[in-house]
């Protein structure tokens, strides 16, 4: 029989993941999803392509997945990042139970029970719970993003973020600099900030340990440690935070094909084709 | 002027709830005609319990949360809602209100309708009567800030309470004095009225409206209670239609008519297995929260993914009088009469939930609607600008889930007017992923 490959494509705000797997994972890239970034998905799986040694003709099923998975033109489905997420972490962290999910645009909180999404929430409308937050903040301090997780553990003694609006934290912090608090204070008082916005938020759910927290916000040390602290435990981290959808996407692919020759269903699949997306031509 | 994309019309699932559109055109262009013909008009509140009072004495209600509404809908909210920024009301007041206050200010200043006002404009009243109750603190300072700009117009803020839920006590210890504060209140109306505008009573006709009123709320109650069947043959997306003429037009003959003819559609389309849609998958309850009015398709898109919703809290301000505790009928005193319908109305669940520890009325009430219509999943809707009625969603929501059972949520957020905290393809991605949860929760 011959062997079967899916492709999971999460083409989120700021980064477009792309994973491709049979049993386990065969290959995965992640690239940068910018305004003409955002056509080039076909780019990204390209890469994959060539790093899993595969062509597009042998992948069996493509689902895309993230803000922008309309525009994945070569995908056989789109699925929402919700269940794109749950799926992924159901599989990568069984044992948790509520995810909190924090990237460059939204930030969401998934409830699982049996390892599909029940509940969720989501912040699309407020960039002060999302990681733009900390983007804005570090271009007003001159700090790099990659940094300001690092720097943040070393406060010695955090500030309040009075500022609910990020334009305006932007603004509070250099007001703050030019008080002459240390920078490593005015950075933890910003991850407090965000933590506790998306505390908040995921709180509407009835939040249920373990707490797996994904997406780029994941991989900020400071944010995962403010974040612990409000939750009172420790949260679960999969071993690559940014490829929880794209991995997801790719296992519910996965179950797509496996459905449908269970029950005799023909499957619907695009031409195999890497197009660019057209939207915005 | 602030020019918005004209909006898609939402398609109806009924005959009867197409029909509102042109209906709610004519009763705003009916009372400019009113006032014209030398008539008294009365900005008037909905769910107010005056609607009989202000038309058995012939005065013509302006309703100014329809009236936003309608510009909201029109997406043609913003010019109004810049102009109340203006005079620097606050952006967070509940935009109705600041629809409404910007109109007011803009006409008063031009001593005409402002241009292209929809509909015609919201006609200059002779008298205002607020009435928050404890349900909607703008509705006790919209009209007095409204006299600002029309000083010349006097206000009347009636007070409609109702006794508090307890769950250790029976509300009906003290339900007597609730009605006498009511009656005194109903009465004051009636003085102002007639000292204002010069129309009196009929109160032969008062107890004829009445009257009417109870057999159109049972009728409405009976109609919305077909909605059960499966597939249900109309949704929450209708009955924003519907609710016309519950909110805007009760004590009419016209609304009467309206349910009747409803009623019988319904009745025929449920004979039929005539659905909202073709293949209904999901049923939901619009479980709280004023609609975003520029943003009606949304229901349109809910049901492209095979969901319906039979019933909706919102708007659906009557009970069945037959199933009060008390026999209305026996009350002859109109004002009085109306009185008991108050409190018996807003104290309708407060014996169910007592009997379920730790529950609440209106959790008790969601709980009797997911049962009765068979619902898979809820959705609500915080707009940022309403308090009065947002606040506290979540947490019934929450306690739903507590006393009740885990159900499929989903939070909507964006206003009733202003259209700018509205956006079309986050709030479909939030539905999207919301059929997922009730497809894996349907599934498992």
């Amino acid at each position: 029989m011959k062997s079967q490959y899916f492709a999971g494509v999460d083409l989120g705000s700021t980064m477009t993941k792309v994973v491709i797997m049979n049993q386990a994972i065969l290959a995965s890239v992640i690239g940068p999803t910018g305004p003409e970034h955002r056509k080039l998905a076909n780019k990204v799986m390209e890469q994959a392509l060539a790093k899993a040694k595969l062509s597009f003709v042998d992948i069996t099923y493509v689902v895309a997945t993230g803000y922008g998975r309309i525009n994945v033109p070569f995908a056989d489905k789109q699925i929402t990042e919700i269940s794109c997420h749950a799926r992924g972490v159901a599989c990568l962290l069984p044992e948790a139970r509520t995810v909190i999910d924090i990237g460059g645009q939204d930030s969401k909180g998934i409830k699982l029970k049996e390892g599909r999404a029940v509940d969720f929430v989501m912040n699309d409308k407020c960039a002060a719970g999302t990681g733009r937050f900390l983007e804005v903040t570090a271009e007003g301090l001159g700090v790099k993003l990659e940094d300001m997780g690092r720097l943040s553990l070393q406060a010695k003694n955090k500030v309040e973020i009075g500022s609910t609006c990020t334009v305006f934290a932007a603004q509070e912090v250099v007001a703050k600099l030019a008080e002459g608090v240390p920078l490593t204070d005015i950075i933890a008082g910003l991850h407090e900030a965000i933590a506790a916005r998306i505390y908040s938020m995921v709180g509407r759910l009835k939040i249920e340990k373990e707490v797996a927290l994904t997406g780029g916000g994941a991989k900020n040390i400071g944010l995962v440690k403010a974040l612990e602290a409000k939750l009172g435990f420790p949260v679960l981290l999969p071993p690559e935070p940014l490829l929880t959808g794209a991995i997801g996407a790719a296992l519910l692919g996965k179950d797509i094909v496996r459905e449908a020759e269970e029950k005799g269903i023909p499957l619907v699949r695009r031409e195999r084709r890497l197009t660019e997306a057209t939207l915005f031509t | 002027m602030t020019q918005e994309k004209k909006p898609e019309k939402r398609r109806t699932a009924t005959e009867a709830a197409a029909k509102i559109g042109p209906m709610q055109k004519a009763n705003i262009q009916g009372v400019a005609q009113a006032k014209a013909e030398g008539k008294k008009v009365a900005y008037a509140f909905i769910a107010c319990a005056y609607d009989e009072i202000i038309r058995a004495m012939d005065i013509v209600p302006m309703w100014t949360e329809a009236y936003a509404g309608i510009c909201g809908a029109k997406r043609d909210a913003q010019r109004f809602l810049e102009r109340a920024g203006a005079e620097n009301f606050s952006r967070s007041l509940c935009t109705y209100a600041l629809c409404g206050l910007g109109f007011d200010a803009w006409r008063e200043e031009l001593g005409e309708m402002p241009p292209d006002a929809p509909w015609g404009g919201q006609v200059k009243p002779d008298v205002m009567l607020g009435s928050g109750q404890l349900l909607c603190d703008p509705r006790n300072k919209w009209y007095q800030a409204a006299q600002h700009y029309m000083p010349d117009v006097p206000v009347y803020d009636v007070g409609l309470p109702w006794p508090p839920y307890e769950d250790d006590y029976d509300y009906r210890e003290v339900q007597d004095y609730y009605v006498k504060y009511i009656v005194e209140e109903l009465k004051g109306l009636v003085q102002f009225l007639e000292k204002h505008t010069g129309s009196k009573m009929d109160w032969a006709r008062l107890s004829e409206l009445v009257d009417l009123t109870d057999r159109t709320w049972n009728l409405i109650w009976e109609t919305y209670e077909l909605r059960r069947a499966v597939p249900s043959p109309m949704g929450t997306g209708d009955a924003m239609n519907t609710m016309v003429p519950i909110v805007f037009m009760m004590a009419t003959q016209q609304a009467y008519d309206f349910f009747k003819e409803l009623n019988e559609e319904l009745k025929r389309k449920i004979a039929n297995k005539e659905g909202e849609i073709p293949d209904e998958k999901y049923r939901l309850i619009w479980g709280g929260g004023l609609p975003a009015w520029f943003a009606l398709t949304d229901f349109n898109y809910f049901n492209s993914k095979g969901a319906v919703f039979p019933v909706e809290t919102t708007y659906r301000v009557v009970e069945a009088i037959y199933n009060f505790d008390i026999d209305l009928s026996k009350i002859t005193d109109p004002l009085e009469h109306i009185a008991w319908r108050w409190v018996k109305f807003w104290t309708y669940w407060y014996d169910k939930a007592r009997k379920r520890p730790g529950s609440h009325p209106s959790v008790e009430r969601l709980i009797q609607y997911i049962e009765d219509y068979k619902i898979d999943g809820i959705v609500m809707h915080e707009a940022f600008s309403c308090r009065s009625w947002h606040v506290g969603l979540i947490w019934q929501l929450n306690l739903l889930k507590k006393v009740y059972k885990d159900i499929p949520s989903l939070i909507l957020e964006s206003d009733i007017v202003d259209i700018s905290s509205y956006n079309e393809a986050d709030t479909r991605a939030r539905i999207d992923a919301f059929i997922d949860t009730l497809e894996a929760v349907k599934s498992r």
